[in-house]
């Protein structure tokens, strides 16, 4: 009796815990993808990263701020449903080094994805990142080259040039495609999202929002706001 | 102890900036406000090494290069699309800070690349006095000519060529008889460590780099105010015709001796004649990996004849180092230099010598990045010196660096 009872709730347990693991949310079978769409409001628009002051230069250095970067956020679903996560080929994306900048200061890609870093500046960059999910160091190079990076796990890469200390970029890797850029209005549309219940995040320069949940409806369109900073 | 409690105290001062959470857990960003006019940047360096009994690598602060705390603030201040003030404030083993840099830069015209800079201002001559970025020194020593104090002074002169000679290889306290008595370190070839005063003009072009300044010390010497009558000339070119390769070309001439130590020497109205005249040459390749750098700097001073056995020529130093840094992972990197410091003959009672005692440097080191602009370096040197109370010497040093 007791071995039975036992047996039972090993049985509701296991059931319990494999529903736990599946995706927070309800998909229904044969139902129309739906979006999800907002605006990212930044309550203050991050600096842009300033030169060191190096007293020791002989002249004015080259200016090369550009503050629309700043402005892109990127929101995506935190958790992604099943079937989200099948690739055919080898996505490619390009970071390109030009005015002593990265463009573009924030790359959002998938993992698998090949990262090209190809440099357009007459002068010498030195690519590199000692973040967790990706490091790497692509030494120095100079115009009209380029050298790849895949990168295999999701995070969040920061990366640097080892010359130019004010030149950074993000790189955000997902192991999902659910996840979008904002226009320069803060803007953003998550297309292809299959109806159910999920977690949506926001992030803008490191700084993430916290979850929020949103329902997508069958074939509609789910509004959601964020406020950042 | 003082020493570490004000080491701590400033790190946690410049670590506490309050920033946004990012993937890093310190800082790696300059302090921008009024819409990115001030800046500020800072470095922080804790060095402890081997005891250097043999004062091999001691600065002009008279501190060791090897144990040593260093910090220092820069600040950029943007006055429209003319006019900046640049400025750096510096201590080191915690003494009194001193303004290292401060000088206003003028653009006449914003479209030109040419600048005019008046005050405090960096070193025209030669290369590594320029290297602050601080991956730029891959080891914690420094290159002789820019560190190495010799025996020659600009405030005091030997009577003859038996007491310049007495002090070979004695720079970190040269004592001579005219001029100022008391025991003072010596002169290096060009300091890195100290910034002359004046008015620099630089014109950048896509191949060619040039820079010419008046200023009222040397390179040796660099002043805030004039202590003679004469004022130093420099120039530099620098050519860079493909990506990673620089070449460039430096000379720098004026009096050095001051005003004081010139009239106890020869009386007055001779302090412009004993001049220093410096030539340097330097090299930069880099490609991927790695980077290699050589750099020679040859000084001529001119010192007053006054008594038997004269110094009858002028006291000549070449400094020449070869250095190289390799990459073999992210954040991992080897380096070495080899240098040395040789000295011309001068004749004393006993016969020819070298003015002061030849050096030798061998210096290998690793550096680590624990993050971006936290450095962890380790390294090890050789000096041989032909001359002084320790002629051989093997130095260990550990330095952490973190700048933003």
């Amino acid at each position: 009796m007791i071995t039975k009872t036992r047996r039972a709730a090993a049985i509701v347990i296991v059931g319990v815990a494999a529903l736990m693991c599946l995706p927070p949310r309800a998909i229904v079978r044969g139902a129309r993808n739906g979006a999800i769409t907002g605006r990212v409001e930044l309550r203050r628009v991050p600096a842009p990263v300033e030169r060191r002051p190096n007293v020791a230069d002989l002249g004015t250095p080259a200016a090369s701020i550009d503050l629309s970067d700043r402005l892109t956020s990127v929101v995506y679903l935190d958790s992604a449903p099943r079937g989200a996560f099948e690739q055919v080929e080898t996505p490619r994306a390009v970071m390109d080094q030009r005015g002593e900048r990265f463009v573009p200061h924030v790359l959002a890609i998938t993992t698998g994805t090949i990262v090209d870093f190809p440099n357009s500046d007459r002068i010498y960059h030195n690519v590199f990142s000692l973040s967790k999910t990706r490091q790497f160091d692509l030494g120095r190079y100079a115009a009209g080259h380029s050298k790849p990076v895949r990168f295999d796990r999701a995070g969040v890469v920061r990366v640097f040039c080892d010359i130019h200390s004010h030149m950074n970029a993000f790189i955000l890797v997902f192991s999902h495609p659910f996840f979008s850029l904002t226009d320069n209005e803060g803007r953003y549309r998550l297309d292809n999202v299959p109806p159910g219940t999920y977690n949506v995040i926001a992030w803008n320069e490191g700084i993430s929002s916290e979850a929020r949940p949103v329902v997508v409806p069958d074939g509609g369109v789910a509004e959601l706001d964020f406020m950042l900073r | 102890m003082k020493l570490v409690r004000r080491a701590a105290l400033f790190a946690v001062l410049a670590l506490g900036h309050s920033v946004p959470a990012r993937a890093q857990a310190l800082p790696s960003e300059p302090i921008a406000f009024a819409d990115g006019r001030v800046t500020i940047g800072g470095d922080v360096s804790v060095s402890a090494g081997s005891e250097d009994t043999g004062f091999f690598n001691y600065t002009d602060y008279e501190h060791s290069a090897l144990r040593l705390f260093h910090a220092d603030l820069t600040t950029s201040i943007g006055m429209g699309g003319h006019f900046s003030l640049l400025g750096e404030l510096s201590t080191e083993n915690g003494d009194h800070p001193e303004a290292y840099a401060l000088y206003l830069r003028i653009r006449p015209w914003i479209d030109r690349p040419f600048d005019i800079q008046a005050g405090r201002v960096p070193p025209t001559f030669g290369a590594f006095g320029r290297h602050v970025y601080s991956t730029d020194n891959p080891l914690i020593g420094y290159p002789l000519a820019y560190q190495y104090l010799t025996s020659l002074r600009a405030d005091a002169l030997p009577l003859n060529a038996d007491e310049l000679l007495s002090m070979r290889g004695r720079g970190w306290l040269s004592q001579f008889s005219l001029g100022n008595r008391e025991p003072a370190a010596g002169l290096p070839l060009a300091t890195a460590f100290r910034w002359d005063t004046g008015v620099q003009v630089h014109a950048a072009g896509a191949i060619v780099d040039a820079t010419a300044a008046v200023t009222a010390g040397t390179v040796s010497n660099p002043l805030f105010k004039d202590d003679n009558s004469g004022r130093q000339i420099a120039g530099r070119v620098s050519v860079h015709p493909i990506a990673g390769l620089l070449l460039g070309a430096s000379a720098a001439r004026g009096p050095f001796v001051s005003s004081t130590a010139a009239r106890g020497a020869v009386g007055d109205g001779h302090d412009g004649e004993f001049t220093q005249t410096a030539l340097g040459g330097d090299v930069e390749y880099s490609h991927a990996y790695y980077l290699v750098r050589a750099e020679a700097v040859f000084s001529e001073w001119k010192v007053p004849a006054v008594g038997a056995p004269v110094i009858n020529t002028p006291l000549r130093a070449l400094g020449t180092y070869v250095e190289g840094r390799y990459k073999i992972l992210p954040g991992l990197y080897v380096a070495g230099r080899v240098d040395h410091l040789g000295f011309n003959d001068v004749t004393g009672s006993l016969g020819p010598q070298t003015w002061d005692a030849p050096v030798t440097r061998i210096e290998i080191g690793a550096g680590y990045s624990i993050q971006r602009n936290l450095l962890l370096k380790v390294s090890c040197q050789r000096n041989t010196r032909d001359g002084g109370r320790v002629t051989r010497s093997t130095l260990g040093a550990v330095q952490l660096q973190f700048w933003l």
